[in-house]
């Protein structure tokens, strides 16, 4: 400070030509604005702070690149609606989102994530979509202590496949989606809606996902009431059903629920039409989430029933962009021509509950940003998101309802909310109906 | 694999242009000094010129002094650099040292392995594992997947050398499925669905991260210093010559004594140890293992063979080309989606069609440039004839 202050008072008293005490408060006041500089120059009443970065990683190609179809749309719109940034404690922060594709692959996943936590020095991460994608995230800023929310992978696929402890949880890292409970509520409450014997045929495929319902559902559903038969696991590239066909038909099932990827319930349905096999209902999860795996179907596709995670019916408001779950999806088909699907809300909602987050940091670094995720109360595009009340510390549930297809208006086929006792708020938009064969 | 014997062959390799050239070169010689070829200089009644056998070359003896000081940068890069690019060059050394140990088993062995990613699985989740189960320091974990790799090796190798050529190479292959279902129907390994390590475990190498990054970044590069000077190594010893006889052709150099089949054991045992110990430090990194992640075939051998071939295979040069292209490839375009796997793709078919010997056979070929010499050379000394005779 001290040369350019002298010259300042130097430049005061030729200029002025007064007396010392003038001289002394000019070189008070001098000194002062000289200290106070910097300080001004960060806050002039609310300028930019540094930017704030956000990762973000999700499968835009590989074999399940369909989550990830509408990220394009997702970032541009919660990018418009940050416009100059966000105000963290004060201070306006531009905001930076920065996306890598986990090309469907966890080691890929993994390298990116520790990319954005060590090279982009991220504030907060982002995953969705699959354990492939949202257990090495995780995992890698668990050990970097770096803040992390994902969605999109049922918890305990999250939870216990990253060897969680109920009873410490996880320091670092937070998720908010369904669990294995809920589908088996949802699915009960659908199938008990419609009068039937009662008899449901169970089919497993020999995977992760199959393995582990294989354990579990067949108990909990014989529990409920049903009569079960389990046509046990079958060989994910298998192309011959009849013998579970033919199992089931003698049990006289009139209700099916299997784990199939896309493909293999194909074969399946395809197979039980030929066999005049004719249940009621048929739940296959997983296989008809998205409606082009439904289109695949042809006309069998009507009425088969899956589990609805977000719909453009489901009310609840995206607390960004103020839009609701049907002004969303409307937006989404006028600017890409295509139907909505169900992650489309997940992918918003991860991005604008990390911006609610970082919004209420006390402070931008990571241990604060963490205690603000632990705070979180937010009402977002797919339902309420708080990790006070749920099943274990690092996971919130969000609501799961029953779906079924029906032919469409302006695509194909459109997806029918018919049973939500699990969660009310939510208004069907059907009854459910057994599948018509002609 | 059976390789063709002419004489500038089309398979491409170096030793074999090489050793047709060299022939012509000593032919001349015998018919200036019609003396016969083995014991050309030491003939008592023509003394016309005097030799030694030399390897390096002044691009090589050029190139081990920037290697050096290449080396010295790295290693010194935590102490002044932002540890950012730690993490990518500890990917990229890995990758190397995977490539180099391909090489070895496909350019010079011949084993055409397309299983490599068993060991790399089996070298994971023998560290998730012993660290996990045991409490084994994740460091030492590091050596003793290398040795189980190698030993789970041996009985493989007994079955699969039955095999030749393209049954080898779907042999391997199987043979890493049959472990990537073995490890899915263990429940203690995380089955099916995968396994991750405890934030603990990675915490005892160092508490602070910014250590543990250091540390884990200096294993990587000594991984790929450590490789790359042992294949260098075992390609200048005895062994070497007789993995060049058996890649240029098996039954001819069985017929001059030597044994085939206790080198190619050989080769394959140290490559799969080594890959177990790479395996097992990439998972270290990753945190998380899934048979599927562990034994997958695109990622430990697709993209190794990617390196090898488009860099040169069956040179030394060829994988240090290969992966620097792949990794410059990848940084430059992988925020691209598809496009990036479509120009990768792309980038394969223009090399294998234009430069079938890989970027480095094309340099080898063009320039005559060799910076890991292997070959022996004959050097004429200066004043007994025409004076140096380069390679």
């Amino acid at each position: 400070m001290s040369q350019s202050d002298e010259r300042n008072t130097a430049d005061l008293m030729t200029i002025d030509g007064i007396g010392r005490r003038r001289v002394l408060r000019s070189l008070a006041v001098s000194g002062a604005s000289a200290l106070a500089a910097p300080a001004l120059m960060i806050k002039p009443a609310q300028a930019a702070g540094r930017p704030i970065k956000i990762g973000f990683v999700s499968p835009q190609t590989g074999p399940i690149a369909a989550f990830g179809e509408a990220d394009t749309f997702i970032l541009d719109g919660v990018r418009k609606a940050l416009g100059k940034g966000i105000v963290v404690a004060g201070t306006e922060h531009p905001v930076q989102i920065i996306y890598k594709d986990s090309q469907s692959n966890p080691n890929r996943a993994a390298e990116v994530a520790a990319q954005l936590i060590n090279n982009d020095k991220v504030d907060i991460m982002l995953a969705s979509s699959t354990s492939d994608t949202v257990n090495p995230v995780a995992d890698q800023c668990e050990l970097a202590g770096v803040p992390c929310v994902t969605s999109d992978d049922p918890w305990q696929a999250y939870f216990f496949g990253r060897k969680g402890d109920p009873k410490k949880g996880f320091d670092w890292t937070y998720h908010f989606f369904w669990g294995f409970e809920n589908i088996a509520e949802v699915f009960s409450n659908m199938w008990n809606s419609l009068p039937s014997n009662k008899s449901l045929g169970l089919l497993f495929s020999n995977d992760p996902d199959g393995i582990a319902a294989n354990e579990q559902l067949p108990g909990v559903f014989a529990k409920m009431g049903f009569t079960v038969t389990t046509a046990g696991l079958y060989t994910a590239t298998t192309d011959d059903f009849s013998a579970q066909i033919a199992q089931f038909k003698k049990a006289n099932v009139e209700i099916v629920m299997g784990i199939f990827t896309p493909p293999a319930f194909a074969t399946f349905w395809t197979q039980c039409g030929q066999q005049g096999f004719r249940p009621k209902l048929v739940t296959p999860a997983k296989a008809v989430l998205f409606p082009s795996a439904v289109a695949a179907l042809g006309p069998r596709g009507v009425n088969l029933t899956t589990e609805v995670w977000w719909s453009p019916h489901h009310p609840f408001k995206s607390g960004l962009t103020g839009q609701t779950a049907q002004q969303f999806c409307d937006e989404y088909t006028r600017v890409t021509k295509r139907q909505w699907t169900q992650p489309l809300g997940f992918k918003h909602a991860t991005l604008e509950v990390a911006i609610d987050v970082l919004k209420r940091a006390k402070k931008l670094e990571a241990a604060a940003i963490r205690d603000a995720i632990a705070e979180t109360n937010y009402n977002s595009l797919v339902g309420p998101i708080q990790w006070k009340t749920g099943p274990v510390r690092n996971v919130c549930l969000t609501p799961l309802v029953g779906g079924q297809w029906r032919k469409g208006k302006s695509f194909p086929y459109d997806l029918d909310i018919v049973n939500s006792q699990s969660a009310p708020s939510i208004k069907p938009d059907s009854v459910i109906q057994p599948i018509i064969y002609t | 694999m059976s390789r063709l014997p002419e004489p500038t062959g089309s398979t491409g390799l170096p030793e074999q242009t090489h050793s047709a050239g060299s022939r012509t070169r000593s032919d001349q010689h015998e018919s200036a000094t019609s003396s016969d070829r083995g014991d050309q200089g030491d003939s008592p009644t023509l003394r016309p010129m005097s030799y030694r056998v030399a390897r390096s070359t002044r691009s090589s003896r050029l190139f081990s002094a920037a290697l050096g000081v290449l080396l010295i940068t790295l290693i010194s890069l935590p102490w002044w650099a932002d540890n950012g690019p730690m993490r990518l060059i500890a990917e990229m050394a890995y990758f190397l040292a995977l490539a180099q140990l391909w090489n070895l088993l496909a350019g010079y062995a011949g084993l055409v392995s397309v299983g490599q990613q068993a060991f790399v699985g089996l070298g994971g989740y023998t560290l998730f594992a012993l660290t996990d189960w045991y409490g084994v320091h994740p460091l030492w974990a590091l050596a003793l997947a290398g040795l189980m790799a190698a030993l789970v090796s041996v009985p493989v190798a007994l079955a699969v050398f039955r095999l030749r050529g393209a049954y080898f190479a779907v042999g391997t292959w199987v043979v890493a499925e049959i472990f990537q279902l073995f490890v899915a129907q263990v429940p203690r390994l995380g089955g099916g669905s995968g396994y991750s390590l405890t934030p603990a475990i990675v915490r005892s190498i160092a508490a602070d991260r910014g250590t543990r990054d250091q540390v884990l970044y200096w294993i990587a590069l000594a991984l790929a210093v450590a490789v790359t000077a042992a294949v260098y190594a075992v390609l200048r010893s005895r062994h070497g010559l007789a993995l060049t006889a058996i890649r240029d052709s098996e039954r001819a150099s069985r017929s001059l004594g030597v044994d085939t089949w206790r080198t190619k054991l050989f080769i394959y045992v140290v490559t799969a140890g080594c890959t177990g110990v790479i395996g097992a430090f990439i998972f270290l990194l990753k945190l998380r293992i899934s048979p599927a992640s562990g034994f997958d075939v695109n990622d430990w051998t697709v993209v190794v063979i990617f390196m090898v071939v488009i860099g040169g295979i069956g040179t030394m040069e060829g994988p240090i080309v290969g992966m620097l292209l792949y990794f410059g490839l990848r940084e430059w375009l992988a925020d691209y989606g598809s496009w990036y796997l479509i120009l990768l793709g792309a980038v394969a078919v223009v090399v294998m069609l234009r430069a079938q010997r890989g970027l480095w056979g094309w340099v080898e070929s063009r320039f005559g440039l060799s910076l890991f010499p292997i070959r022996r050379q004959l050097v004429i000394l200066p004043g007994t004839g025409q004076g140096e005779s380069r390679e």
